[in-house]
């Protein structure tokens, strides 16, 4: 699944993320905690490709293909999904054109014929039910004027739709209410087939009662510095990030 | 003095009707000159295409097939290298309504075309002045108090040699009256086409209005499209431009009566080196008055845009409610927007607002779309889209917003910078 080998990359010359090695195998959660400033961002704009960040050395491989070498498109219909932590409002783009134009890229990518807009839309409004979102929510541009947790919703109604192999969840609970929270981790755990992996950047514990992970890993300062199973987050919300020293424990304060 | 407007001036014939308009137009041609470099209404749009070129027109032209507009079901009237070749006692006109070429020898028509040729049209235009002085295949239309046509009229300027084409629309839609009038030009040759449209909406009376200068390539287009509003009249305008070798418009609104509304919406999108120019003049002239101005234009490559939107508002005119918005997408380093918005109010109790802004294309929401596995090209196209968005959705005809939506996809993938 995804291979990462030694990453370095860094965001106008400086450096963010310093030899990061991860392995993530079919069906696997792996959480991704870490203090501000780690790097845990920036990991998922490295790996959909975004420009700008630029990657100095190590690999990064998804399902045996050097991502890279691939552009951005090119990455995401190989199986890669991004969950934004802020996902930015297009107005004059409606959901649904996106979403259309979106789901048709992956299905030429396999080889399938597209989606007519009345399948589509049949499609469309199953997921938009999922997440919990009214239905005009298709027909208003992209994020246009939705609320912070109607965004991470629409994420993942995104993430249902263009069934990726490999979802990165970046602070998808940041900012979200109880009910909100168990929206998204519901859209999640539904995906979850014993195939498709997810990482899921977080900042609490929280998340994770929600969506169980099979790892979780603590980034500091470009690297993973300690990985272990779902306890490790407990410890984390208990101590904070003492255990990494000084410095660590008060930039998170 | 230019060769080309030499030999305009040495073809003029103002013999017939209209000898008093033309006439005058050419003795203002005389005195004017070729406009100098530094000529504020020529800054940004240097007329060396034209300067030299022959000024030769031709008489006669076959029918073409015209861009076809589904379920539009207009009744077509075609120009052909300024040529009228439409038969136009062959058209199905709905009742109340008349169509008739400027050169009907009927007394009452030629009174009421007089009474808007040259009328409506500023004389500041120096191209409307050659029109008024050389056109000869023009058209009439008329609307009965009244009466309200379905039917929208459509004007097509087709250019395909390499010719001068100067045709002139005159519109009168009487009191209470309603109409639905489609300007379009298109082709590529070297051709210089002058089409002029004057409008006369009487008291109460309601003009849905379309241009579609769809010129491109080698192709001069310069031509206008002028408006005089009177007590209540109410207008609703679409225009929509692609650039050439050399465009312009002029757009002149002019509220003679009180109480009346102006609605225009512009787009323009221009690719390679082509050159767009957009002057539109609202003329408040009366109290009471009210203009929402919209135009929106997207650059690319290494074309350039000229928009100058002018808002002059007269003493009398208080309580005059104005608008004018221009916003640019800037698609390319090389691209180039002029844009300048021009406020002249003389009475003291109006609303007025006026704004211009040049952008580029939001890096953020194009990652955005990438990460979605949608290409670079398409997604250009859906965020230029999303910028016209809304001025297409206030598109009230129907057959026209969609044939509009792939004809400009069409446009945009020309457009996209390689």
């Amino acid at each position: 699944m995804l291979s990462i080998k030694n990453l370095h990359a860094s965001v106008e010359e400086k450096n963010i993320i310093k030899g990061l090695n991860l392995e993530v195998k079919p069906g696997e959660v792996h959480a991704i905690m870490g203090p501000n400033g780690a790097g845990k961002s920036t990991l998922g704009y490295v790996l959909s490709g975004r420009d700008g960040y630029e990657v100095s050395e190590g690999e990064a491989t998804l399902n045996g293909k050097n991502l890279l070498e691939l552009d951005v498109e090119e990455r995401a219909r190989e199986g890669l999904f991004l969950a934004f932590q802020y996902p930015v409002e297009i107005p004059g783009v409606s959901n649904m054109e996106f979403m259309k134009e979106s789901v048709n890229a992956m299905r030429e990518q396999h080889g399938k014929e597209p989606l007519t807009a009345a399948e589509f839309l049949k499609k469309a409004k199953e997921a938009c039910k999922q997440v919990q979102l009214p239905l005009d929510f298709l027909k208003r541009g992209v994020n246009e004027g939705f609320s912070g947790g109607e965004k991470k919703r629409n994420e993942i109604m995104q993430m249902i739709l263009l069934e990726p192999s490999l979802c990165i969840l970046d602070e998808s609970d940041s900012g979200l209410d109880v009910d909100a929270l168990q929206v998204v981790a519901d859209g999640v755990n539904s995906q979850r087939d014993g195939e498709r992996s997810f990482i899921v950047v977080t900042h609490y514990q929280r998340l994770l009662d929600y969506i169980k992970p099979d790892f979780v890993h603590i980034l500091a300062d470009g690297k993973i510095v300690k990985s272990g199973d779902a306890s490790l987050a407990l410890d984390v919300e208990k101590s904070g990030y003492a255990f990494l020293g000084k410095e660590y424990a008060e930039g998170e304060a | 003095m230019s060769q080309w407007l030499e030999q305009v001036i040495g073809a003029a014939q103002v013999d017939d009707y209209l000898a008093p308009v033309r006439q005058q137009a050419l003795a203002q041609l005389k005195a004017d000159g070729w406009p100098a470099r530094r000529n504020e209404s020529w800054r940004f749009t240097p007329l060396t295409p034209i300067e030299k070129r022959e000024a030769k027109t031709v008489t006669q032209a076959d029918s073409l097939p015209v861009p076809v507009i589904d379920n539009l079901n207009a009744i077509d009237l075609l120009f052909v290298d300024g040529v009228l070749v439409t038969q136009l006692n062959t058209l199905d006109v709905p009742a109340g309504m008349t169509i008739t070429s400027l050169n009907n020898g009927d007394n009452a028509i030629q009174a009421d075309i007089s009474r808007v040729f040259g009328q409506v049209k500023p004389t500041r235009h120096l191209f409307g002045l050659v029109n008024d002085t050389l056109v000869q295949h023009g058209i009439y239309i008329g609307v009965e108090a009244g009466v309200s046509i379905d039917v929208p009229v459509r004007i097509i300027n087709l250019s395909n040699n390499d010719v001068d084409a100067h045709t002139r629309v005159v519109v009168n839609v009487a009191d209470g009256a309603r109409a639905t009038i489609i300007e379009h030009g298109v082709g590529d040759k070297n051709s210089l086409t002058t089409a002029f449209a004057e409008y006369h909406i009487a008291d109460d009376a309601h003009l849905e209005h379309y241009r579609f200068a769809m010129f491109t390539g080698a192709a001069k287009q310069i031509g206008g499209s002028h408006f005089k509003l009177h007590n209540r009249s109410t207008l609703n305008s679409t225009l929509v431009g692609y650039g050439s070798e050399l465009s312009r418009l002029d757009v002149d609104i002019h509220h003679a009566g009180e109480f009346a509304d102006a609605k225009m919406n512009a787009i323009y999108l221009l690719a390679e080196g082509e050159l767009f120019d957009l002057h539109s003049t609202i003329e408040h002239a009366m109290p009471n008055g009210t203009t929402e101005e919209n135009a929106r234009g997207i650059v690319g490559d290494k074309a350039r845009a000229v928009f100058n939107g002018r808002i002059h508002i007269h003493r009398d005119a208080q309580k005059t409610l104005a608008e004018l918005n221009n916003r640019n997408l800037l698609l390319s380093r090389r691209g180039v927007i002029n844009t300048k918005p021009e406020l002249e109010i003389y009475a003291d109790d109006v609303k007025c607002a006026h704004g211009a802004t040049v952008a580029e294309i939001d890096e953020a929401s194009l990652y955005y779309l990438l990460t979605r596995g949608i290409s670079r090209s398409k997604a250009l196209v859906m965020l230029n889209f999303g910028f016209i968005r809304e001025l297409i959705n206030d598109v009230r005809n129907e057959p026209i917003r969609d044939w509009l939506l792939p004809v400009l996809s069409e446009r945009f993938s020309q457009m996209e910078v390689k």
